[in-house]
């Protein structure tokens, strides 16, 4: 293991029956790095975590966490992680601080510095005004809330989120991703699963793409994007005019031209003179130019072409998920 | 051994606020202590109706009734509704061993006893007039009935997913034994081929140590087996407790 290394993983698999959730997964996480997990449902995000976090034992293979082995010495590699699940587990009957103060006890917090953790903590996720309430009045966002203060409370050198933002508020949700920034900004290794990739894409240093419990890809997101290598192109939009599609197939270096609303997509071979080529194009036909931009292959692009999903199908899955944890 | 030492401090020190937690959430709640109460009450008073029991024993009696059915009440819902909402996964996250949770879930239940055994025997005394004759007996006695209790509750709450089966395999557990173990009729109307039954159950050593401690009735030696009894019950029923909760979460 080397010391560079918050995880190490290797060959770790897990069977359920016949069914393989997990299969094979061979990775590491550097320390200080914001690491994301994307896959489908049931792809094995979380069956990940939960082998990760010491909740669900492996059929096969092993992983060092903070250098302490999950099945030999799981009780230290536990006080080296905070968990935030996908549905908050706090205890509704009791009030935000008592929640916290629970965990500052369980996770061996010295008793002179639980109180001044859980003050700055609930401070931080502006909740400090509620603490004597009981978190069962509380919302979606704001016990999710909770459950990451809580997660905090022991300063954990690693952090495992799965679908932090999922189902939540915009406020709450911007708070918990400028959290995640400034907790990384910290020094605090992040493992992360989501199915927002713009959340990914704007985050993670690193993201493996996880696919019917294999790993399907792993690298930074800009390096995900330019393996695709897709066609060039640019979307351009004039004011009125006649007979522009047929007129824009004509012009050198243009490969393709489709309709996309008020637009057109051009498929180009070289982008770098796209824009100039647009811009007399216009001149010429004495078009006024509204808008252009180039396209390039986004980490969603990527995922879809990796995975073959919709990802507005999953998406939706996932949220209807979501909605019927925090209702059931 | 300081490294020994530190670490089962720490685990002792989780094991209190897992059960300090659990009084808070599921314990302390008028309507436990009403249950846990007036049951037995109840029992024991349509049995002196029908002129089976002798009221001398309702002191031991109830106590071992109350304290029985108050902690595997609670108890053998308390791990069943954390799984349900997902804070029994916060515990298994934790850096605690496994048996430290259940120990300390257990531990709960011990806190419960012992103020339920106080509100049955306190308000007893003082309408009956009578006594107990060694109380540091008595304590010792309620602490052991509560901790065997208890992990009979760890464990039944343990093995069940839902908490109509919880309550099902509780009194399915319960009441023979509230029968079998010399509260409402002694031990000696019961067949000598069958005597071996009530040595069985935990209840029968809790009910004979209470009795000796409220009466001194019973030799020391007889008090003694009865809490080392207690003891191996706990000792076994929680770690049966930890092997199938261990089992069935990873």
């Amino acid at each position: 293991m080397g010391l560079e290394n918050a995880i190490e993983v290797s060959h770790l698999t897990k069977r359920f029956g016949n069914l393989t959730a997990v299969n094979d997964l061979t990775f590491s996480v550097k320390k200080g790095e914001i690491f994301g997990f994307l896959g489908p449902n049931g792809a094995g995000k979380t069956t990940t975590i939960r082998m990760l976090t010491g909740l669900t034992k492996p059929t096969f293979g092993s992983a060092v966490i903070e250098g302490f082995d999950i099945e030999k010495q799981i009780v230290k590699a536990k006080g080296q992680i905070g968990v935030v699940p996908e549905v908050s587990n706090i205890y509704d009957e009791m009030n935000a601080w008592d929640n916290l103060i629970f965990a500052a006890q369980l996770y061996g917090v010295p008793k002179n510095e639980r109180d001044q953790r859980a003050k700055g903590l609930l401070e931080r996720f502006a909740l400090y005004d509620r603490r004597h309430d009981r978190v069962g009045t509380f919302s979606k966002g704001m016990k999710r809330r909770v459950t990451i203060a809580m997660a905090l409370i022991h300063n954990p050198p690693l952090l495992f989120l799965d679908e932090p933002t999922t189902g939540l508020d915009v406020q709450s949700a911007r708070v918990i991703r400028a959290l995640i920034k400034e907790l990384n900004e910290n020094g605090t290794t992040i493992f992360m699963t989501t199915h927002y990739i713009e959340e990914a894409g704007q985050f993670c240093q690193r993201v493996a793409i996880i696919n019917q419990g294999k790993i399907v890809a792993i690298d930074s997101p800009e390096r995900l994007e330019a393996s695709l290598e897709e066609q060039p192109t640019i979307e351009v939009a004039f004011e009125a005019g006649e007979n522009i599609k047929s007129k824009l197939q004509t012009l050198s270096g243009v490969v393709s031209v489709s309709d996309v609303g008020d637009k057109f997509r051009v498929a180009v071979e070289n982008v770098s003179e796209a824009v100039p080529l647009m811009a007399d194009f216009a001149r010429k036909n004495s078009l006024k130019i509204i808008c252009i931009n180039t396209l390039k292959p986004s980490l969603e692009d990527a995922f879809v072409r990796l995975t073959g999903l919709n990802l507005e199908v999953m998406t939706r899955e996932k949220e209807a998920k979501s909605r019927g944890a925090s209702t059931g | 051994m300081p490294v020994l030492g530190s670490d089962f401090r720490k685990n002792l020190n989780s094991a209190f606020y897992i059960a300090k937690k659990d009084a808070k959430v599921y314990y302390f709640k008028a309507p436990n202590f009403t249950y846990a109460l007036l049951l037995p009450i109840s029992l024991f008073l349509a049995f002196s109706l029908t002129g089976t029991v002798n009221l001398s024993g309702a002191l031991s009696g109830l106590t071992a009734l109350a304290v029985l059915f108050g902690t595997t009440s609670i108890e053998a819902v308390a791990v069943v509704l954390e799984k349900q909402t997902g804070t029994f996964e916060r515990l298994l996250a934790a850096p605690i061993s496994f048996f430290t949770l259940v120990f300390g879930k257990a531990l709960a239940g011990v806190f419960f006893g012992l103020i339920l055994a106080a509100g049955m025997v306190v308000p007893l005394m003082l309408l009956s007039g009578t006594g107990i004759a060694n109380p540091v007996l008595f304590f010792v006695a309620v602490m052991f009935s509560s901790l065997t209790f208890s992990s009979l509750g760890v464990l039944v709450s343990a093995y069940a997913k839902w908490v109509p089966e919880a309550q099902m395999l509780d009194n399915f557990l319960r009441f023979p034994m509230a029968f079998l173990s010399g509260i409402f009729f002694p031990l000696t109307a019961i067949p000598a081929q069958l005597q071996f039954i009530p040595r069985l159950l935990p209840l029968t050593y809790s009910v004979e140590a209470l009795n000796i401690s409220v009466s001194e009735l019973g030799s020391a030696g007889i008090y003694l087996v009865d809490i080392l009894a207690m003891s191996l019950f706990s000792v076994i029923l929680l770690a049966l407790a930890t092997i199938i909760l261990r089992r069935k979460t990873t």
